[in-house]
């Protein structure tokens, strides 16, 4: 059976100053992959590249087992999602929490949709985040949390077998945060869906997380869950100032003493 | 005053096509806004002097080229070099200011007998031929196709166009699509406002909606009756006080805005006493 996720050696931007390089990874369904590393390490790039918004230098990026190519674009997106940071969305659009859920409906554009058709799905996308209540409401007047829910619901409107995440919990606080992160492990227990997600925090997600890909133009390293990253590798990405402390302290996302990076 | 107003065979004929404006202008108007593609309304305005020119020197029927040339104008924005530091504020800028020298030095050749620049720079529904009709209902039909088949993709994209690309949408077409409806729609507009307050129909619906619209069906709505009411308002006044009917339409506009506004801020201090 092929994985869910298969990248094979994905390159992009100038041979001569790459901005990602020999990018190689395999997932399969149900895994959760956290990505971290420096701004700029291409972890935004990596994910557009995922979905087919750039296109590699080389390589291949395969979801179960298909091509993402011009050909194959549209019918992979019909179960592929993306949510990306929280500041994107128009600020000021007057515009209920259904209909933003509704745009998630891969048929939405379409001259025959209508609204009553999707509204049981609609419901059931709200209910899975934990914000059925909210389905009439405003999108401004929501918090930081309850819009991200929202952004959530509106990518499971697609049914996808792979969620991609960039940053979603910028500007989120750290009670929000956690829940956003226990939601995404649910997502992933119990529907077996495979999420790969860009954080900045280590400490925040790894928890949560199957595994954690190390990114600065390559990846540096590829932990799984319970491993420890070794220091080498934190300098490698951040640079020679950075060092490793281990501590006994809990952190947000943290069950157990962790070690972090300062 | 009613009765005098339909009974003037003059306001009679202006009527339906003005209220047709307004419906198309209103429908296209909350785009505009949702887009923010307000200035880009302004230029494409002044850009279809360029057009009436044309038509001017050239002899061929003034609606025809001005669409031509403002659609030609509104598709050229994306193509500008947006990447050299010069923003779509910029592009717009240009566009229409070239445009409309270009407009000012074709109609300085023209036979002045011919155009009326006053209709032009200020609209004149009141004139409206059986011919321009015509033509109206004809782009009036193709900009409402037109929303009816993209508008809740241009929806997604002004919301959030990254996930809307994301999603598949081919979100370059759909921009370009929304330029050329947005140029056909200001054409519409400078029959009955003239070049000058054409923007004021292509923003103010929509901003008098956005005080009270609480999701997108409604901020079309209100939008429209908006529309509607600044219109057939304006008529009326401007048939009662025999001031021009483009300027008279667009004040009446800014009357329901101010009023919109004064009224919300009304509602909030209410909401706020009572905390």
């Amino acid at each position: 059976m092929s994985a869910s996720v298969e990248v094979e050696g994905i390159g992009f931007g100038a041979a001569s100053d790459p901005v990602l390089e020999n990018i190689t990874f395999s997932l399969a369904a149900g895994h959760f992959m956290g990505i971290v590393g420096p701004n700029g390490a291409g972890k935004s790039t990596l994910l557009a590249l995922l979905i087919g918004m750039l296109t590699p230098r080389s390589g291949i990026v395969r979801f179960a087992g298909v091509a993402m190519d011009a050909k194959h674009r549209r019918k992979i997106l019909q179960r592929v999602a993306f949510v990306h940071q929280l500041q994107a969305q128009h600020p000021s659009l007057p515009i209920t929490v259904e209909e933003v859920v509704a745009m998630g409906d891969p048929k939405f554009g379409s001259w025959l949709w209508r609204r009553a058709k999707v509204r049981d799905r609609i419901a059931e996308a709200l209910e899975s985040v934990g914000i059925l209540h909210c389905m009439a409401k405003d999108f401004r007047v929501l918090s930081g949390g309850q819009r991200q829910r929202v952004r959530l619901a509106r990518a499971l409107m697609r049914n996808p077998t792979v969620l991609l995440l960039d940053e979603p919990s910028a500007a989120l606080d750290t009670q929000a945060q956690d829940q956003l992160y226990r939601l995404l492990r649910q997502l992933c227990d119990q529907q077996g869906k495979t999420i790969i997600m860009v954080e900045h925090d280590i400490a925040a997600i790894s928890s949560f997380v199957d595994s954690v890909a190390c990114l600065n133009r390559r990846i540096h390293h590829h932990a799984m869950a319970g491993e420890q990253i070794p220091p080498q590798v934190w300098q490698d990405m951040y640079g020679s100032h950075m060092h490793v402390m281990a501590h006994d302290h809990a952190c947000i996302g943290c069950q157990q003493p962790e070690v972090t990076v300062v | 005053m009613m009765d005098g107003f339909f009974a003037s065979e003059v306001m009679r004929d202006a009527l339906w096509p003005a209220l047709l404006i307004a419906v198309v202008a209103s429908t296209v108007s909350v785009m505009v806004l949702a887009h923010r593609l307000s200035f880009l309304t302004v230029g494409v305005a002044h850009a279809s002097l360029a057009g009436l020119g044309l038509a001017a020197v050239t002899g061929l029927p003034l609606l025809p080229m001005a669409s031509l040339v403002a659609v030609s104008v509104a598709l050229l924005l994306p193509w500008m070099p947006t990447g050299k530091g010069i923003h779509n504020d910029a592009a717009s800028g240009m566009l229409f200011s070239g445009s409309m020298a270009l407009g000012v030095l074709l109609l300085a050749g023209a036979d002045r007998q011919q155009v009326d620049i006053f209709g032009l720079l200020f609209g004149n529904i009141l004139l409206i031929s059986q011919q321009d009709i015509s033509y109206l209902m004809l782009i009036s039909c193709g900009v409402m196709v037109a929303v009816a088949w993209a508008a809740r993709v241009w929806w997604s994209i002004a919301f959030d166009a990254t996930t809307a690309e994301a999603n598949g949408v081919p979100v370059q077409r759909y921009r370009l699509l929304l330029y050329a409806v947005v140029g056909l729609t200001v054409i519409l507009c400078v029959k009955l406002a003239g070049v000058v307050l054409t923007t004021g129909l292509m923003v103010l619906p929509a901003a008098i909606a956005w005080f009270w619209g609480r999701s997108l069906w409604s901020l079309w709505w209100v939008s429209m009756v908006a529309a509607i009411t600044g219109v057939f308002g304006g008529l009326m006044v401007s048939y009662a006080a025999d001031w021009p009917a483009g300027a008279t339409i667009v004040m009446m506009l800014c009357l329901l805005f101010c009023g919109s506004w004064g009224t919300q801020w009304l509602m909030q201090r209410d909401r706020r006493s009572q905390i």
